[in-house]
């Protein structure tokens, strides 16, 4: 079992120049206390940077090297960093030492381009060479099952998605849970006995085809065979591309998960900019409406003198056309003077006469004609100002005008939304936001291409199986040549892979059931809830919280994820062939201190040798030293130098 | 009569203020802007006169084709011989006090639209 003898950095993160943490080999726990942005998480990344080469930053995403070094040496001209593990496996003693060093001819490096990463591994004393030491590593911790010895709460989080048989995430890690269980020991076996045997099949096909009896069947089988051969070519490949179509799709939801909220940004963005360009056409559609109205507008101006002049210019054309029928009137009664008087029907008087005429003189026919000319301008005054107070439509205007303030208001109102959006995404590189989307979703249907190709080649691989099993039964009443042996060998191996496949399900049941059962035994003497009583395991590894009622809990908080998710550990590492220490970064900052207490009890029972990174307040010393008693192994602290230099140092408070 | 204007024209100083009052984009047009402001001063009750230096913008067949502005302005003022000359006064004096009101923060939508007391 590996376990950890001492961990040297230099120049890594915030550990300026060469510093070194001792770790106790005897069954226990290490703290390392440290407060925010002192190094805890570069820590575990140290030990991550030796075994695997890889630094992962926030989103459990891998960070730039060239980030990676010790930001004071740097401003001082010194780039690149080493990391030296020292630790103990099955009795032999190693020593592991990675570094990432600027190239050669390469002064002040810009990326990772400018880096070489190199390591050793020492065994007993003796430098391996490299093919050996890549099998060590390999042996000693596989990458694949890393993140059940190195982990941090962000990591936890992830063990939710075993619940869900949908997504990728969860399969990937109940993929890894299965490697560390040591399943793939025995699919490893079936699969190479599945070719056995279809290799002793095809033997016994080559020997039936030399026989006259059976040659028939033979040809027949052996035409199968080479189907077989290149449908299972075409199977392997497709499994390859929809595993790393699936791979990929995981990455990039995690990509854009977290791009989220800046995506949400970019949608409203351009809603903004569609809904803006939809205002922008509806104004300009009103505005040349409006321009068109306006065009009368300055009789809506006017509305009210107009209104005036007309009634005044009424009332003198009144006047004018009272004074010119009165004058007509006179002028018949002149002209007719037998005659009676049209009004009263009564004859004109001698006096009113001399009267009529006396008026007529008066008014004369040049006065007359002046009074119709008179007459005649006010009634085309009349007509202008009656045509000019048609064209004033105030309402229509007030409606137009309106619209296109609305608009322009509204297209304000989005345009100031907009801009502010804008300014929270100055930074964000658009494209690759964009391009991330793009690549998802193509992936998606590329995943189900495969899946349809995938489908589709097992359905004719089962066809070819069948047939050549009806054959084979055919052949099998029949004898000739060499034909015995060859059959006895194909039925053996047949056998033997027929037990390899009950086995593999034999063992993953099993497997369930006793990790069902530490878990059960773990969260019992972790959760500081009463009622739950159990943990339930699905095929995929997830788990689910019971009520002692046996009902299922069916949502769980952070807190109880990270529980649940640490009684998986437990439970993994005590059913895998394979353990070593677990190194967690703030595990505890979501629980509370009931919760942290039965942790910090159950620890020790969990993997001969832990690592704990905390902080005093998630995390208080005195509570880990009474909790943990003998089996508090060290104390260590990070202690703070300056913004980019920290100092590991024992704790002696 | 005889002697009224056969063109209307704008001054110097105030074409660019005409030219500002349809680049707003309330109007379709100079025509419509500079009637606009002839109605606006004739409210407001700007005396008759004449503007010197205006510089011909359109002449009276396009500015009033049928004869009806020139009643209009013979209804309202009904002392105005030269109603041309009125109207080419009034716009003027029109502009001039829309672009001081605009300037002052003023909208064309009150004079458009005064408000009831």
């Amino acid at each position: 079992m590996l376990q950890l003898k001492a961990i040297h950095v230099e120049d890594f993160g915030p550990f300026k120049g060469h510093q070194t943490i001792k770790l106790s080999l005897q069954d226990g726990v290490t703290v390392i206390y440290g407060e925010n942005m002192r190094g805890k998480t570069s820590l575990l990344n140290a030990v991550r940077f030796a075994f695997f080469g890889k630094v992962l930053g926030r989103g459990t995403k891998s960070m730039s090297l060239h980030k990676v070094g010790n930001w004071e040496q740097a401003a001082r001209g010194k780039f690149g960093f080493q990391v030296q593990l020292e630790f103990r496996d099955e009795e032999s003693e190693y020593k592991l030492s990675r570094s990432c060093q600027p190239r050669k001819g390469v002064s002040t490096p810009a990326g990772d381009d400018d880096y070489s990463v190199d390591y050793f591994v020492e065994k007993d004393g003796d430098v391996l060479g490299p093919q050996q030491a890549e099998a060590e590593l390999k042996r000693i911790l596989p990458e694949q099952i890393s993140r059940f010895f190195l982990f941090d709460g962000e990591l936890l989080q992830e063990y939710e998605d075993l619940l869900s048989s949908e997504t990728d995430m969860g399969r990937r890690i109940s993929e890894s849970i299965e490697r560390i269980l040591g399943v793939p020991v025995l699919t490893s076996a079936r699969t190479t006995l599945l070719r056995l045997k279809e290799k002793s099949e095809h033997r016994e096909a080559t020997a039936a085809q030399g026989d006259q009896k059976t040659r028939e069947f033979g040809n027949q089988l052996a035409d199968l065979h080479a189907q077989r051969k290149v449908l299972n070519e075409e199977l392997q490949r497709l499994e390859r591309e929809l595993e790393n179509s699936r791979s990929q799709k995981a990455s990039l939801e995690e990509a854009m998960k977290k791009k989220e909220r800046v995506a949400a940004l970019l949608d409203k963005r351009d809603t903004l900019d569609r809904l803006m360009k939809e205002i922008d056409l509806r104004r300009s559609a009103k505005q040349l409406e409006l321009q068109q109205a306006m065009a009368g507008a300055w009789c809506a101006v006017l509305a009210e003198p107009i209104r005036a002049a007309t009634k005044a210019l009424r009332d003198s054309a009144l006047v004018l056309q009272t004074e010119l029928m009165r004058a007509d009137v006179l002028r018949d009664l002149q002209a007719n003077a037998a005659s009676d008087c049209p009004a009263c029907l009564q004859k004109v008087s001698a006096d009113a006469r001399k009267r009529i005429e006396a008026s007529l003189q008066g008014a004369g026919d040049k006065g007359q004609a002046e009074k119709r000319r008179d007459l005649s301008a006010i009634q085309r005054k009349i007509a202008a100002l009656e045509q000019h107070a048609a064209g004033a439509r105030s309402d229509v205007l007030r409606i137009l005008w309106d619209a296109v303030e609305e608009a322009a208001v509204d297209f304000a109102a989005k345009k100031g939304e907009r801009d502010e959006i804008a300014k929270q995404l100055e930074n964000v590189d658009e494209d690759s936001l964009r391009k991330t989307k793009a690549d998802f979703e193509s992936t998606i249907r590329l995943i189900d291409v495969f899946e349809k190709g995938v489908a589709k080649t097992r359905e004719s691989l089962e066809q070819n199986k069948s047939d050549a099993e009806n054959i084979q039964k055919r052949l099998d009443k029949l004898a000739g040549g060499n034909i015995g042996a060859e059959r006895k060998r194909r039925e053996l191996v047949t056998e033997l892979h027929r037990l390899f496949d009950e086995s593999v399900g034999a063992y993953r049941e099993q497997l369930r059931k006793r990790v069902e059962a530490d878990a059960t035994r773990l969260f019992k003497a972790l959760t500081t809830e009463s009622e739950y009583s159990a943990l339930r395991i699905n095929d995929s590894y997830g788990l689910t919280i019971v009520h002692q009622d046996g009902s299922d809990i069916p949502v769980r908080s952070a807190g109880a994820e990270h529980v649940v998710a640490l009684c998986l550990m437990g439970a993994l590492q005590n059913n895998a062939p394979l353990r070593g220490p677990i190194v967690i970064d703030s595990p505890f900052g979501r629980l509370d201190r009931g919760h942290t207490k039965n942790i910090i009890r159950a620890l020790p029972t969990m993997t001969k040798q832990v690592v704990l990174l905390v902080y005093d307040d998630e995390l208080p010393p005195d509570l880990a030293r009474n909790e943990l008693k003998s089996k508090l192994r060290g104390e260590w602290r990070l202690e703070r130098r300056s913004a980019r230099h920290t100092e590991l140092v024992p704790r002696k408070d | 009569m005889a002697n009224d204007k056969k063109t209307i024209g704008i001054t110097k100083a105030n074409a660019s203020a005409l030219a500002g009052l349809v680049s707003a984009g309330r109007f379709g047009s100079e025509l419509d802007a500079a009637k606009f402001a002839m109605a606006h001063a004739l409210k407001a009750g700007v005396q008759s006169g004449s503007t010197d230096g205006a510089e011909t913008k359109w002449n009276v067949g396009s500015f009033d084709p049928d004869g009806s502005l020139r009643s209009l302005l013979e209804a309202l003022r009904p002392d105005a011989a030269e109603p041309y000359r009125l109207a080419e006064h009034l716009m003027n004096e029109g502009i001039k006090s829309l672009a001081a009101q605009i300037s002052a923060g003023s909208d064309l939508y009150l004079t458009l639209f005064p408000q009831e007391p």
